[in-house]
């Protein structure tokens, strides 16, 4: 099944359905505000809200969890420019250049800048994902067991290559991921395996409780060791960028789109990494490249354009493969799971009504975060500067309810406050994040599909390298694996990993 | 105050040694060995290659000479502030099943707000009874969530 106007239009009849509106809606809604809330990231945000959306219907639980994500994707920039504390981390170029203006009085023509360049990103994004995830679920209808585990063991091993100079710690971090994963009984055996007798364990451990803990709970330790407590004082007069801005901007727009959409759908490219690139890429491509840093405002609009097209790109190979490329779209992975679906090239065959309707809402999620965000951009930004002291234990109370309201457990509870200690732990040793979150969603369907490949072989692993789209995927691993070696034996500087909080 | 690299030895070791207590756990998994993939493989794998990681991350930053970061821990200050919090957020999980989720959310949000700031003793109140009201409202009675309503259903 490739592209058809046909289930498109089915799926805006499906997306423009009053429920469906008005979860897009919320989810618009809370996304923009998990983006401007420093406390909160996009996979902290969804994976607290998994469990409560269960009480809505499948279709319009995954629109709202979308709309969160890419909602957060424009929030970020809010407290970036104002006051020069990026929401997410992948809005630190965004405060570069955005802060200089605002302290030059522009605030107002920045944030509307970010709105309108998230705009054009994310349309560009959503455009591609409805051309392209039809084709490549056809391509991944040819995979087996062994293609689906290779394409795995090609993405982990993407992810932690990509784990700045810290090779060895993201090795442990995927490795610490498996291993919260591998608690509880084998899923075909029924074994106990690293339950030390007990009980508890037998259930194995959420993974939501896990991103909760990880994320959220860390998260908000931080901050109270930092006794953050932020006081809005500057106002935004004039949102609206002049013409000028809008025609130095709108090339900025569309290459770093272009770059943020190709990157985005590289497990590990986070936006975190793909807004530095693009902001780097405008930068040498200027004219002025000595504006960047004093408040060019092309310098605004690439990293937000990047921010919006890699989230977006990202739902392709999540909807087409069923593989996550990033912490958000594997919590996202974990909701559609939740619900029964399996994503991966039988979304588009045994579900066109579901995946259609959710690609549709992204469109028109993106118009009405354009309207949230344009003229309430000055609300945003006061909204994110509520205190600390105030901020900090409603978001760890919506961590418990979150945590709590997966099985109504408190053992969940207690797993997502021993993960918030890891998460800190994690983040004051400069481990990355990411390949334990994506280790920790991947590791049933890894084992699922090596059980199924080792079986088709009669235990032989030679059948990952005679299928040639499993030999593919098996070098590239084997390739990021030799190379992240190689960077390893020749940098002699400490492991430091990028900041992949909550991206 | 500690260097990153003495930062990372300690956690190398202990990673290791996690690692080491997988393998001994691995050893123990029941299972048939006629399996293709038996339930103890996966289990060693990972153990080993924890404690692998663990070891060469060790070892690394051992050998490690150059001007190292520093890893900005909290002061004493802040160790007692995360402290406090982190103490205050496991007893209302604790009251959760013993009190109910509305009355713990109004003492946690309460006594959390007053504790990072003093100042707010009003607004510490208002802010913990609004919380209660939306976790009964929205999460129990709209959303459904089977909660504990605690010494609210007495």
């Amino acid at each position: 099944m490739g592209f058809s106007l046909d289930f498109l239009m089915q799926g805006f009849a499906d997306a423009l359905s009053w429920t469906n509106l008005f979860w897009a809606f919320v989810g618009c809604l809370v996304g923009t505000l998990i983006g401007v809330l420093p406390g909160i990231g996009p996979s902290a945000g969804i994976a607290i809200l998994l469990p409560i959306t269960t009480m809505i219907p499948p279709t319009s639980g995954i629109i709202m969890m979308a709309a969160i994500y890419y909602g957060a994707m424009y929030g970020g920039s809010t407290t970036a420019i104002v006051v020069n504390i990026p929401g997410e981390a992948s809005s630190v170029p965004t405060a570069i250049d955005g802060y200089e203006m605002a302290k030059q009085g522009r605030a107002g023509p920045a944030l509307g800048i970010c709105a309108i360049a998230s705009f054009v990103a994310g349309t560009i994004g959503i455009v591609g994902l409805t051309l392209f995830a039809p084709i490549l679920s056809n391509v991944a209808l040819a995979f087996g067991p062994p293609e689906y585990f290779a394409l795995m063991f090609m993405s982990l091993s993407l992810i932690i290559s990509l784990s700045g100079r810290a090779l060895l710690k993201g090795l442990i971090a995927m490795s610490l991921g498996l291993l919260a994963s591998l608690i509880g009984q084998n899923p075909l055996t029924g074994a106990a395996r690293l339950t030390f007798g007990w009980v508890d364990l037998m259930a194995g451990l959420n993974f939501i409780s896990i991103i909760v803990g990880l994320f959220a709970i860390s998260e908000v330790m931080i901050n109270v060791e930092r006794s953050a407590a932020l006081i809005y004082e500057s106002r935004i007069k004039g949102w609206m960028p002049t013409w000028e801005d809008i025609k130095r901007s709108f090339g900025a727009m569309l290459r770093a789109s272009g770059i943020g959409f190709f990157l985005g759908l590289l497990p590990g490219c986070s936006p975190a990494v793909t807004t530095f690139i693009a902001y780097d890429a405008e930068k040498r491509f200027s004219r002025h490249p000595e504006t960047f840093g004093k408040g060019a405002i092309e310098g605004v609009a690439a990293p937000e354009a990047a921010n919006n097209a890699t989230s977006t790109s990202g739902f392709i190979p999540l909807f087409a493969f069923g593989l996550p490329t990033g912490p958000p779209l594997a919590v996202l992975l974990g909701g559609l799971m939740m619900y029964g679906l399996q994503p991966g090239p039988m979304l588009f065959q045994q579900n066109p009504k579901f995946v259609w309707a959710v690609i549709a809402s992204m469109y028109i999620g993106n118009v009405i975060l354009l309207f949230l965000n344009l003229p309430l951009v000055g609300w945003w930004a006061r909204i994110a500067l509520v205190p600390f002291p105030i901020l900090g234990p409603l978001i760890a109370l919506f961590c418990i309810i979150g945590a709590y309201g997966i099985r109504f457990l408190v053992f969940d509870v207690w797993v997502a406050l021993i993960f918030g200690v890891i998460g800190y732990l994690m983040r004051k040793l400069s481990f990355p994040i990411a390949p334990m979150v994506l280790a920790t969603v991947l590791a049933p369907m890894l084992e699922t599909s090596l059980q199924q490949s080792l079986l088709l072989s009669q235990g032989s692993p030679v059948i990952f390298f005679n299928r040639p789209i499993a030999a593919v995927f098996m070098a590239l691993a084997i390739l990021s694996i030799l190379r992240g070696a190689w960077v390893q034996f020749k940098t002699h500087a400490p492991e430091i990993a990028l900041d992949d909080a909550d991206e | 105050m500690m260097s990153q690299r003495k930062g990372d030895i300690y956690a190398g070791c202990f990673i290791a040694l996690l690692g080491a207590v997988v393998v001994y756990a691995a050893s123990q998994i029941r299972g048939d060995v006629e399996e293709r993939l038996p339930p103890r493989t996966l289990p060693y794998a990972v153990g080993f290659m924890t404690l692998a990681g663990g070891l060469g991350l060790a070892v690394k930053s051992w050998r490690f000479r150059g001007p190292a970061p520093e890893i900005h821990w909290p002061g004493r200050d802040g160790f007692v502030r995360i402290a406090a919090n982190f103490l205050l957020l496991a007893l209302f999980v604790i009251l959760i099943d013993v009190l109910g989720m509305p009355i713990a959310t109004f003492l946690y949000i309460s006594a959390t707000i007053w504790y990072i700031d003093r100042k707010r003793t009003i607004g510490a109140l208002v802010a913990g009874g609004v919380s209660a009201l939306v976790v009964y409202y929205l999460f129990m009675k709209f959303l459904e969530l089977p909660f504990p309503m605690g010494l609210l259903e007495r």
